[in-house]
């Protein structure tokens, strides 16, 4: 259905374009209403993809629409290359926007829809023309300027909305769910399609979602909010393997919640007490707070990252395994250990070798794979407050 | 599956059957007309009597019938131009907002809808007295427009609503639109539509209104209408039949336009 993406010159990318973008304490309240974004600070940097993020109701939208200029900050300065641009309507911003269902002009065709912005602008209906149809050619819909949105595919329109908001030349993409409303399938080869073409263009992206498969896939960092704030930001792998919160640790994926008391420093990780003084290791807060001896920790481990061994080793508690089931990619274990129910995800796993439900076995993990997490006790995440 | 079948269609028998009889009587005065304007009579009576146009050419070359034709087609065009813009734009202007009044607001615009013609007409008339304006066949049109207002601003309404998506004025706005070109390439094929089916209404409410062009008339400004209610009153020549007839066509061209436009418009969506 999809003819590729113009395959570029597999070279070296482009020079990251656009500006830098600062968002610097952005608040938001509605009327008297209470804050739905409180004390929001990030810099998207030159050529960099940053996506927020969230639940819905967590401010990620009011955020980015914040930045577009579509909604006015309560207190809190928008930088453009160090200017503030704040009180400007989004007319005079100059940013590229993908709205989810794209929003392409109905009764204008191709060309005319990605020539719009630089008919807004007044550029000269030749040099428009001439800029438009380069830019159809570079997304691979050369043929299809004179084509009707309604006669496209959904990745064909996609283009055409990227094309329409990359054509003149805006500091940054600000990208709205573009992918929400899609079933799985296309959604993935939209998604590398995205990527593709913001690594051919070099341009930055502010991305929205709730999906956190989406946010790790797509980008360079993940703002990850909660409330109205955000909670934790960083890399993907970051984010997900050191989460910041109980919040951020249950958003990203399962993990597993184990209290326990600090008791010092270990090699510059944590020494922590489980139950029955039993003693492990962590990482410790990524907050960077610093920890009292005998304070009650959660330390969150990925079921993925936790070992499974049949015999005692050191460092390693013992377990008796609960049940498991067999899920395809891998196996999954609940071990009744260090006073609760632990998840483990096996991915090499066999029908003959398996411990069966009723089997001693040893969990453990390394150190780098456990982290103390700040913020309230155990509030984990609940599947209303992710919502959808 | 058959006894489903057999059933839709004895119901579909029982729908004819009640439906026909009021079908026939609505439409009963209109089809007498068509035969009285064909008759040889220098009356206007039914049964016809013979078979002749001569109705017809005799209100093609009566210089007063012919006036006041081309008048109610001035009329309706200014009252419909104006109640376009003035339905179209309080649509547009209402459209996605909410504050207080605006119900008050929307019941203002629509009550030439709800109250009776004659109040209106009184109303008009003593006002346009004032101005020393009645008489004027502008006057007309403008007491016409307020009663066409409402027809287009429905329509224009209930089209925004299901045409326009609001990302599109958001697009727009993002990629450099000032709120003029939102209106001309958002709003206005958007609404497009309602405008055009409202005008169609207003127009037609235009020009067969009598109490309010009876109110307003004056010497050089006598509509189709009032002429024909007068006509009927004291001439009672065929002629009225003529024109009643020609508005009968003129009725279904308008129609026909209506159905093409709509299965136009179903396919492009």
């Amino acid at each position: 259905m999809n003819a590729a993406v113009q395959p570029g010159t597999p070279s070296a990318s482009p020079p990251p374009v656009g500006r830098e973008v600062e968002a610097r304490s952005l608040w938001k309240s509605y009327g008297q209403g209470a804050y739905v974004v409180r004390d929001v600070s990030f810099a998207l940097r030159r050529g960099e993809f940053l996506t927020l993020l969230g639940p819905s109701g967590s401010g990620k939208t009011t955020t980015l629409m914040m930045v577009a200029g579509f909604e006015t900050p309560t207190r809190g300065e928008i930088l453009v290359d160090g200017h503030d641009v704040a009180s400007r309507p989004p007319e005079r911003r100059n940013f590229g926007v993908v709205f989810q269902g794209y929003a392409l002009f109905p009764q204008k065709n191709v060309l005319e829809n990605v020539e719009f912005g630089l008919r807004m602008k007044g550029v000269p209906s030749a040099t428009r023309r001439r800029r438009a149809i380069d830019m159809l050619d570079k997304v691979g819909l050369a043929g299809f300027a004179s084509r009707k949105p309604r006669e496209l595919s959904g990745g064909q329109q996609q283009r055409v909305a990227l094309a329409r908001a990359l054509v003149f030349e805006p500091d940054a993409l600000l990208l709205d769910e573009p992918l929400s409303a899609l079933d799985r399938k296309l959604r993935e080869s939209l998604q590398n399609e995205i990527k593709d073409l913001q690594k051919r263009f070099g341009i930055s992206i502010l991305f929205v979602t709730h999906d956190q498969d989406e946010a790790m896939m797509m980008s360079d960092r993940v703002a990850v909010m909660a409330e109205g704030r955000i909670a934790q930001i960083g890399s993907p792998s970051d984010v997900y393997l050191h989460p910041a919160t109980p919040f951020v640790a249950g958003f990203l994926g399962e993990t597993n919640l184990v209290p326990g008391a600090y008791r010092g420093t270990d090699e510059g990780y944590a020494v922590v007490e489980f139950k029955d003084a039993v003693p492990g290791r962590a990482r410790l807060p990524a907050d960077g707070r610093t920890l009292t001896e005998g304070e009650t920790v959660v330390v969150s481990v990925r079921p993925e990252r936790v070992r499974l061994l049949m015999r005692p080793a050191e460092r390693k508690f013992a377990g008796v395994v609960s049940d498991y089931t067999f899920m395809g990619r891998h196996t999954r274990y609940r071990i009744q250990a260090l006073g609760q129910l632990l998840t483990v995800s096996l991915t090499e796993w066999s029908p003959a070798s398996a411990p069966c439900a009723g089997s001693p076995v040893w969990v453990g993990w390394e150190p780098e794979d456990a982290q103390i997490l700040s913020g309230p006790d155990g509030a984990l995440a609940t599947h209303q407050e992710i919502g959808r | 599956m058959s006894a489903s079948r057999s059933l839709r269609f004895s119901g579909n028998a029982l729908l004819l059957i009640a439906a026909a009889p009021i079908l026939f009587f609505l439409l009963l005065p209109s089809l007498i007309i068509v035969p009285m304007a064909l008759s040889k009579s220098q009356m206007i009576q039914f049964p016809p009597e013979g078979i002749s146009l001569h109705s017809f050419a005799d209100y093609l070359g009566d210089q007063q019938w012919v006036e006041s034709t081309l008048l109610s087609f001035k009329v309706s065009v200014v009252a419909v131009l104006i109640a376009a813009v003035a339905g179209g734009t309080a649509a547009v202007a209402l459209h996605g907002r909410s504050f207080a009044g605006k119900g008050l607001l929307v019941g203002l615009i629509m009550m030439p809808i709800v109250t009776p013609v004659v109040i209106l007409a009184l109303g008009d008339y003593l006002l346009f007295a004032q101005l020393h304006l009645v008489g004027s066949w502008v006057t007309i049109a403008i007491a016409h427009a307020v009663l066409a207002t409402p027809y287009v601003f429905i329509s224009a309404q209930t089209s925004l609503t299901s045409n326009l998506n609001p990302a599109l004025v958001r697009s727009a706005r993002s990629l450099g639109a000032r709120p003029s070109s939102v209106l001309y390439h958002v709003y206005w094929p958007a609404i497009r539509p309602g405008v055009l089916a409202g005008s169609m209404l207003g127009f037609a409410v235009s020009f067969d209104e009598v109490v309010l062009a009876l109110f307003l008339q004056g010497p050089n400004s006598i509509t189709l209408p009032v002429r024909t209610f007068t006509a009927i009153q004291f001439e009672l020549t065929p002629k009225i039949a003529a024109s009643a007839s020609l508005f009968i066509a003129l009725a279904l061209v308008a129609l026909a336009l209506q159905a093409l436009a709509a299965r136009k418009t179903g396919q492009v969506s």
